[in-house]
């Protein structure tokens, strides 16, 4: 940490330093240029004591800003910051209005702990400047840059006195109050900061990111406002995002008019958003981009973050949108890969076909064959056994892979599919579903669970249900979940006599188990519906009360809540 | 180390150590304890509900204790197998306690800015709401209903008709009492929200023999009054309180424009004004005309008049001595000091309209209002907070209801709830 400082402190000397060689005392012979070329070779190559030689040397050629600066670097690099100061008395008796010597005098003083003799140092340059708002606004922010937050406050408390304002100094103003946790008044200070200069936005979002989370809402109310300027609502939606509300930050950005600023502060956003991986806010800051400045890259970007998100619908239409107008060969070959891959999990299996053979000539022999895979999942998702193995027998598939894995499962072979589904590709809610059901038995082969869920697939609820039950009846072991994916399936098929019938079951018969929490829920949901209020009641107390640490206690929690808001109407 | 420092270390041990254990599982710890604490700070779970299962304590006779200015306010119950299981129910943060951990705490508060307050008896608790508004129409309803916090509901008949010291304790929300309707005519006239509410209010005033409805809601505010006046408490929020104390100083006066009684505002009506029969503010002018959506200088953010709204900023709590204070420090208890700041009808209150003696618990800094007022009429007393509702800033007509339990940590829906529980305190002889 200390060296990087020191770099960037060196770093702010050597521009200042390049910037001063235009003033007019840096404006004097040329002969000093040489000098100094050499002076900073040297220092380049870390050879400080010639360095600080040369540097001396330019000075007393004449070019005492860029020497001065050059020598204080030189010093340092030798942990003998000190030393630059006999240097600095002579040069700032000679040049006292001369506002780089000052300041340079006052870091060395301030870094080498010499608190009185800086304290003299700034009496002296207010002296000879008395109406200048400059030693103020320098002393405190070298104080600032040494951590000495206190002493910074007085001197600008003493500007203000002397002064009698710290208009010029803004910036100092809202870093000291952020330095000193004053939070609320350090909002206000950086939004007048940014309200003078929005580029500081950046500034103030690091000052501010460790505002406590009581006081965040004097942040809000004071950079989230309309009449907030624009770098003052970027720099809250960015302290959202770190602070763990992405949405928050990203409902002050969206209501922003449409135009090239905003596109590229939501592009900064998506940035940040990306960053925390919350996909969902993510898919709509890029969308909103693509709305405002429509391109087929930028459709291709959304449809990736889409998917990514979750929201297949949404990413069909956006991978499409990519290729509407005139694209390259190169951007259908990016965008064709997403599109099939958001087909097979919709289950859209023939579309996919289409979508690949319509691209073949684009994707080439090779890449074709690459996507069988995905058609042959697409197929899977459909429920059509056989046209998965026709598409697979193309595909370049893993040991482990989940078509093979589906396909086992569909074959009652459960020891296979355990193994393949488990290993394989990032998890999708089904294969977390039908893995939940597979490691609870050790059984390697079970024809009515791959019936049961080769039944989903193709959408036949009626055999999905009696496949289940089947499954209850021979593995004891994963009854009560086998019991309640039936419930689900009658459930949504509206079945909910069917569906309130095995909740009782297994609420009954499987008191303790995992599923007798969701049963509940459910159990309770529907006499909620039906208006039986007391047993929805019930359940929903019994839930809560015999899965105390089950995850769906604050929906139990909830659904109570609103059958209290019901019995007030 | 001191004798004394070394046992309060080993103590803060032991009361950790129940802490971590009884905070597992979001709730209660399976074992059973002498105490439960139910902490108010940044650690509950659900602010809102602890106060909720504090109230059923009081409803079933059990004596509790409010930790004033202890973990953001606590509350100290018997460990009781009903309260624990409404604790579980609702979620809330419980801690449980022996009685080494108890003396502990206790040595702890009484070397501090704390106080515990005996809370003996639930209220009896009466909302001041039309008989179909919903439960989501005012925050304060909202409030009790998410708490599980029983309330009777009662109507402008009720205050007239009835014994209104029954109650301990009469919210008002977003009344109008001056009988205009907070003048919202001029836009809603013909909206039929606007028009059936009139034609109750109308019904009302008729069945109780009053010409109009300025007459009806004065003679309803002066029932208040009387309430307050006999030794009740009353917490009013949003135009109610502006309105209340309008109704009251102006009830020998017209002060209703020509859309409420037919007859325009008394030109001379600032100067008739009765300030003595008010409870909270003196001196305030009225706004006379019709087309400006106001109806005085005592609400400082005039949110309905373009030209005069004031945006919002934040408000801070004061902190009270717990010990000679009690009252003013039960009604500030919250684990924030800083609240974000919401619009109503009546959003604040001018701080030089404020009658002296009127203790400001709220208020935004370096503004010429204050937010959260308290004060004593007769043997009574009353509490004012400016605005609609602490999670609806912007709250327009038509808004959609706040869902609270996406706010269980409401710090300004704490403001509302501790006046709820605050008449269970109300035996204990104050110290002030």
């Amino acid at each position: 940490m200390i060296a990087q400082r020191s770099q960037v402190r060196r770093l702010v000397y050597a521009i200042g330093g390049a910037l001063l060689l235009a003033s007019p005392l840096a404006a004097q012979p040329d002969p000093a240029a040489a000098v100094l070329t050499r002076a900073m070779d040297a220092e380049n190559q870390g050879r400080a004591r010639e360095a600080i030689a040369a540097y001396r040397e330019a000075i007393a050629r004449g070019a005492v800003i860029p020497g001065v600066l050059g020598l204080e670097r030189a010093f340092s690099l030798v942990a003998q910051e000190d030393s630059v100061l006999p240097a600095l008395d002579t040069l700032v008796a000679r040049f006292p209005r001369e506002a780089a010597l000052r300041n340079a005098q006052l870091r060395a003083l301030v870094a080498v702990g010499r608190a009185t003799e800086a304290n003299r140092a700034f009496d002296a340059w207010r002296a000879v400047d008395p109406e200048s708002i400059d030693p103020y606004r320098d002393y405190a922010r070298v104080l600032l840059f040494n951590g000495r937050m206190a002493s910074a406050d007085t001197v600008l408390g003493e500007a203000v006195r002397r002064l009698g304002s710290t208009r010029g100094m803004l910036l100092e103003v809202a870093q000291l109050r952020a330095g000193l946790g004053r939070w609320t008044e350090a909002a206000s200070a950086w939004r007048e900061v940014m309200r003078a200069e929005p580029y500081y936005e950046m500034a103030a979002f690091f000052s501010m990111q460790p505002t406590p989370v009581a006081l965040r809402d004097s942040v809000r109310v004071r950079w989230g406002v309309a009449t907030a300027p624009l770098g003052a609502q970027q720099a809250l939606a960015q302290l959202e995002v770190a602070w763990g509300a992405p949405r928050r930050g990203w409902e002050l950005l969206a209501s922003l008019p449409v135009r090239d600023t905003t596109v590229a502060i939501w592009e900064q956003f998506a940035q940040e958003v990306e960053r925390v991986e919350a996909w969902g806010v993510l898919t709509e800051v890029v969308v909103a981009i693509q709305r405002a400045r429509p391109s087929s890259a930028q459709a291709l970007r959304a449809a990736r973050i889409a998917t990514r998100a979750g929201a297949d619908t949404l990413a069909l239409g956006l991978v499409r949108e990519a290729q509407q107008d005139p694209v390259s060969e190169r951007r259908v070959a990016e965008a064709v890969p997403i599109e099939l891959e958001v087909l097979a999990r919709l289950g859209r299996a023939a579309e996919a076909e289409r979508v690949l053979a319509a691209a073949s000539k684009t994707l080439g022999p090779e890449g074709t064959r690459r996507q069988a895979r995905t058609i042959a999942m697409a197929w899977i998702r459909a429920g059509d056994v056989d046209r998965a193995r026709r598409a697979v027998r193309a595909a370049p598939l893993e040991d482990a892979d989940a078509v093979s894995g589906w396909l086992a499962l569909y074959d009652g072979e459960i020891g296979t599919a355990r193994t393949a589904l488990r290993q394989a590709d990032p998890p999708d809610p089904l294969r977390i579903e039908v893995l939940a059901l597979l490691t609870r038995t050790t059984a390697t082969r079970s024809q009515a669970i791959g019936a049961a869920y080769l039944a989903l697939a193709r959408g036949d609820s009626t055999r999905a249900v009696r496949a289940f039950e089947q499954v209850a009846t021979e593995l004891p072991e994963v009854a009560s979940l086998a019991i309640l994916s039936a419930a689900r399936v009658q459930s949504a098929r509206g079945d909910t006599a069917g569906a309130a019938e095995r909740w009782a079951l297994i609420v009954e018969r499987y008191a303790s188990a995992p599923e007798a929490a969701e049963a509940l829920l459910e159990w309770g949901r529907l006499a909620r519906r039906t208006g039986d209020r007391a047993a929805a009641r019930a359940r929903f107390e019994q839930l809560i009360l015999t899965h105390p640490t089950s995850a769906l206690v604050p929906q139990a929690r909830r659904e109570l809540d609103g059958l209290a808001m019901e019995a007030r109407r | 180390m001191t004798g004394r420092r070394l046992v309060m270390q080993v103590v803060r041990f032991v009361l950790a150590v129940s802490s971590s254990v009884a905070a597992l599982g979001g709730v209660v710890s399976p074992l059973a304890a002498q105490h439960l604490l139910l902490p108010m700070d940044a650690v509950q779970a659900n602010h809102l509900k602890a106060y909720g299962v504090t109230f059923s304590a009081l409803r079933e006779g059990v004596r509790s204790e409010w930790l004033l200015n202890y973990r953001g306010g606590a509350f100290l119950l018997p460990d009781l197998p009903s309260l624990r299981r409404a604790a579980l129910l609702a979620g809330v943060t419980v801690e449980a306690m022996d009685a080494a951990a108890v003396r502990a705490l206790r040595g702890e508060m009484a070397e501090g800015n704390m106080d515990a307050v005996p809370l003996e008896k639930a209220p009896r608790i009466a909302v001041y709401t039309p008989p179909d508004a919903p439960p989501w129409d005012d925050a304060v309803t909202l409030a009790l209903t998410y708490a599980g916090i029983p309330y009777d509901a009662i109507w402008d008949d009720a205050v007239l008709d009835t014994d209104l010291s029954t109650y301990d304790w009469i919210h008002l929300h977003h009344e109008d009492f001056t009988g205009q309707q907070h003048k919202l005519a001029s836009v809603y006239r013909d909206a039929p929200w606007f028009v059936r509410s009139r034609e109750r209010d109308l019904a009302m005033a008729r069945r109780f023999g009053h010409a109009d409805i300025p007459a009806l809601k004065k003679a309803v505010a002066d029932r208040l009054a009387a309430f307050v006046s006999r030794g009740g408490f009353l917490f009013a929020m949003c135009g109610s309180t502006e309105t209340l104390e309008l109704a009251l100083a102006g009830r020998d006066v017209d002060i209703a424009g020509v859309a409420a009684d037919g007859s325009p505002v008394d030109p001379g009506a600032d100067g008739k004004m009765e300030w003595t029969r008010a409870m909270a503010f003196a001196g305030a002018t009225l706004e006379m005309a019709p087309g400006v959506n106001a109806m005085s200088d005592i609400d400082g953010h005039q949110v309905n008049v373009p030209l005069r709204r004031q945006p919002l900023g934040t408000f801070a709590l004061f902190g009270f001595s717990a010990k000679f204070d009690p009252v003013a420090s039960m009604l500030v208890q919250n684990h924030r000091t800083v609240l974000r700041d919401y619009f109503g009808v009546t959003t604040s209150f001018t701080r030089n309209r404020l009658k002296p003696g009127v203790t400001i618990l709220a208020e935004e800094a370096g503004a010429p209002w204050v937010k959260y007022v308290h004060g004593s009429f007769g043997r009574g007393s009353w509490t004012y907070l400016g605005g609609h509702d602490p999670e609806d800033p912007q709250h327009a007509v038509g808004a959609p209801p706040t869902d609270l339990a996406l706010h269980p940590n409401s710090p300004g829906y704490r403001l509302i709830l501790n006046n709820v529980l605050f008449p269970a305190a109300k035996q204990k002889p104050l110290k002030t």
